[in-house]
């Protein structure tokens, strides 16, 4: 019996390992090309040849006309914290009436919000551009804070899913004690839900760090210095530029990387959390 | 049964009953209101003031001046042109004034159809909130004639924060949505009905409305058009790639899962974090790397020729190439793409599976133990219907994301994959394109607008198509008591 256990455990752990070498690689590669000496892409070796820092010197330091990668920086840094205000206040708002208020049309709005997301986000996204168009707000920080906000009541599940577990006796005995409703969302509801507070405002955070599609079709106008981080790393691997900004782009995935990978670390323990708890009470 | 399906259909009932109801009391208001409730419907702040509401009254009379201000200078002549979408032509004309050739006073179809159908909705909410309006006045008299109280603007606003704390809180969230997904979507559908496209664009021409011509056209197949043939294949490889990925990376993360947290399996927490660490980066700094990872002159290509696979391939002739085209020919592509999918997305299940499977009550393992069952009949019997019961909304909510999975395909093939199908290329679509991303092609770079819609509203039917039918069948709700 024993040996038998000692056998599958050495199999799990050699199984383990191969695993995760293949989903390290592409990490170890995006770091080691990031120091490398190199400008393009080594398609010879997988590590490089020289080692250098010159890639994070010029990309922080030394901007150009196609990497402007503070400037980027800056510009998605300002977008997320107002996303990130605007949204998570729009999500508890929705999750709060939703959950814990009954009144007339709640199921009806409830089953609007499914049938909502089931179109495609860009069939909208394009509507959207040309109405901010007409008002004058393409190309500017304020244009891109209502695009990935102005929606985000519809991504009120997960919290819903949280604020459903809360004891409805402790509302309760708010209201006994002459509580208004204002009082026990602010005072009794909110302090108990910190951990889905810290996944709303971390996921709104990270929303315009990740996405490329819609700051790709709002922000047009092709002037590098008002693009995202996103944007601004897609387009330094244009077939032209890609042989002398490869390394610098993997200079740049690094550096946003760490900080969105240390904040995801943090979100994934309530990402799991939201999911497995959300679906059983429906 | 009968009891249940009476239950489904509720909602929907109700729904019909609850706008019965609301017009039922409008008719029962104007027909027993006094002068002031009928005057509501004029001046929207009469009930109050006759009921000594001033604030209220005037904040009300003043919104619905504005609206009426807002439909005569803007709404009216946009919606007056919404039946031909404008009729005037952009040219040069001379002036013999300023002795110049000048634009001419165009109409532009887009801005027509935008606040036309804008200033429609508007329309129809004030309508609707004038009639709830005269609703309330009348309330309030009967409230005065019983001689029960009277709300005071203060006590109004009050309620706003406590039973109507809800419209307090929609307010804004629901506004948000209306105009950055509902107006939106309403006016694509609306340029799926038009010929708006590369030839017809404004404010240079005009464009206008054909009925389900489009619709037709992504049907057919003839010589000159080749969009339906396109969108067969498409939607076949869409609704392929949907199940595979969701079914890969879902058993893929399950296994995964299963195998860190055995109970044989030293440094739980080292080998998640390594898995976690793969996934933390951004997805499109990930795939951008991998596109060049397997490129046609990529590291993964020196590689397989250098252990000599390359050679053995073609040998075997499955390749003609002296390279292996792992995102450039369509069968490796798909391939290709698949599997670095499942790289992307397994360590998300491995997660969430990790979550579910800590949640299993071990009483229900130890039992079947007892009874004799072998571990991969307690994984068949017990894990998996658990981990179906848990998981299965995030199931049907995986596979539509999926049929609207734009990043993995549209960064790992742009400017990469090019098709040699000229059937595909006629109607600027790609063996590996979903349609969401053939969709974003039309746009950006067709300017298609028209047929990009129609897309669209496909998609929006395969989603909805698949999300009822999982829902009534593979996840029923007489299953809630199972694990409990």
């Amino acid at each position: 019996m024993s040996k038998k256990k000692v056998i599958s455990s050495v199999l799990i752990h050699v199984v383990l390992t191969l695993l995760a070498i293949i989903w390290i690689t592409p990490i170890i590669w995006l770091i080691v090309t990031s120091f490398s000496g190199y400008d393009g892409m080594n398609t010879s070796r997988f590590f490089p040849e020289t080692w250098s820092i010159s890639n994070y010197t010029r990309i922080l330091f030394h901007p150009d006309t196609v990497s402007q990668f503070p400037k980027w920086f800056m510009n998605t840094f300002i977008i997320a914290i107002f996303t990130c205000l605007i949204s998570t206040s729009f999500v508890l708002m929705v999750s709060y009436a939703m959950s814990c208020m009954r009144f007339k049309g709640r199921k009806a709005l409830m089953n609007l919000a499914v049938m909502l997301q089931l179109f495609p986000g860009f069939l909208s996204m394009i509507a959207i551009y040309f109405i901010l168009k007409a008002v004058n707000l393409t190309n500017s920080h304020i244009g891109m804070i209502l695009v990935y906000s102005g929606g985000a009541g519809l991504g009120y599940l997960v919290a819903k899913g949280f604020f459903d577990t809360i004891p409805t006796s402790l509302r309760e005995a708010a209201y006994l004690e002459g509580a208004s409703e204002a009082r026990t969302f602010f005072t009794i509801v909110l302090p108990l839900s910190k951990p889905i507070i810290v996944y709303t405002v971390i996921s709104s955070f990270l929303t315009p760090w990740t996405d490329f599609v819609f700051a790709k079709i709002i922000l047009n106008s092709g002037i590098s210095t008002d693009w995202t981080v996103a944007i601004g790393l897609y387009n330094m691997l244009q077939r032209q530029l890609l042989p002398s900004y490869f390394s610098r782009f993997c200079a740049g995935g690094v550096l946003i990387g760490i900080p969105i990978g240390i904040l995801f670390v943090i979100m994934q323990k309530f990402y799991v959390e939201g999911i497995t708890g959300g679906s059983v009470k429906g | 049964m009968s009891g249940k399906e009476k239950s489904k259909e509720n909602p929907i009932a109700g729904f019909f009953a609850g706008i019965g109801a609301f017009f039922k009391e409008f008719g029962a208001a104007l027909a027993n209101g006094d002068m002031a409730v009928k005057a509501s419907l004029l001046v929207a702040g009469a009930g109050y003031f006759r009921r000594k509401q001033i604030v209220k009254g005037i904040l009300v009379t003043l919104f619905e001046i504005a609206v009426i201000l807002y439909m005569a200078l803007i709404g009216f002549p946009y919606i007056a042109q919404l039946g031909s979408l404008g009729t005037v032509q952009r040219q040069m004309v001379y002036n013999p004034a300023t002795m110049k050739n000048e634009v001419n006073d165009y109409d532009n179809s887009l801005l027509i159809l935008l606040f036309g159908i804008i200033s429609l909705c508007g329309l129809v909410v004030s309508l609707l909130l004038l009639i709830g309006n005269v609703r309330n006045a009348y309330r309030i008299q009967r409230l005065a004639e019983t001689g029960r109280h009277v709300n005071t603007f203060k006590e109004d606003c009050n309620a706003m924060l406590n039973d109507k704390f809800h419209f307090t809180l929609l307010a804004l969230p629901v506004l948000g949505v209306i105009v950055f997904n509902i107006m939106p979507l309403i006016v694509m559908i609306c340029i799926a009905f038009t010929n708006y496209d590369s030839n017809h664009m404004p404010p240079a021409t005009l464009f206008t409305w054909t009925g389900l011509a489009n619709f037709k056209s992504l049907f057919e197949t003839s010589i000159t058009a080749t969009f339906g043939y396109t969108f067969r294949k498409i939607l076949v490889w869409t609704l392929i790639w949907a199940f595979l990925a969701t079914a890969t990376t879902y058993f893929g993360g399950i296994i995964l899962a299963l195998l860190i947290n055995s109970k044989l399996t030293k440094m739980k927490k080292l080998w998640r974090t390594l898995f976690v660490a793969a996934i933390s980066v951004p997805q499109f700094v990930t795939l951008l790397l991998l596109r060049n990872f397997f490129a046609n002159t990529g590291i993964a290509n020196t590689f397989c020729s250098s252990i000599g696979l390359t050679g053995f391939l073609q040998d075997v002739g499955l390749i003609s190439t002296n390279y292996i085209p792992f995102l450039t020919d369509p069968t490796w592509a798909k391939i290709t793409i698949i599997v670095i999918n499942i790289w992307v997305g397994v360590p998300y299940l491995m997660l969430i599976a990790t979550g579910v499977l800590m949640n299993i009550p071990e009483e229900l393992k130890e039992s079947a133990k007892i009874d004799g069952a072998n571990p991969f009949q307690i994984f068949r019997k017990i894990t998996m219907p658990y981990m179906f019961f848990i998981t299965g909304p995030y199931l049907v909510t995986q596979f539509t994301a999926n049929i609207n999975n734009f990043n993995v395909i549209y960064l790992l093939t742009q400017d990469v994959y090019t098709t040699t199908n000229q059937k595909m290329s006629a109607s600027f679509g790609k063996e590996i394109d979903l349609l969401v991303t053939w969709l974003y092609r039309l746009t950006s770079e067709q300017y298609n607008y028209k047929m990009a819609s129609v897309i669209g509203i496909c998609v929006f039917v395969v989603c909805a198509v698949f999300t009822l039918l999982a829902f009534n069948f593979l996840i029923k709700g007489d299953k809630e008591e199972t694990f409990r």
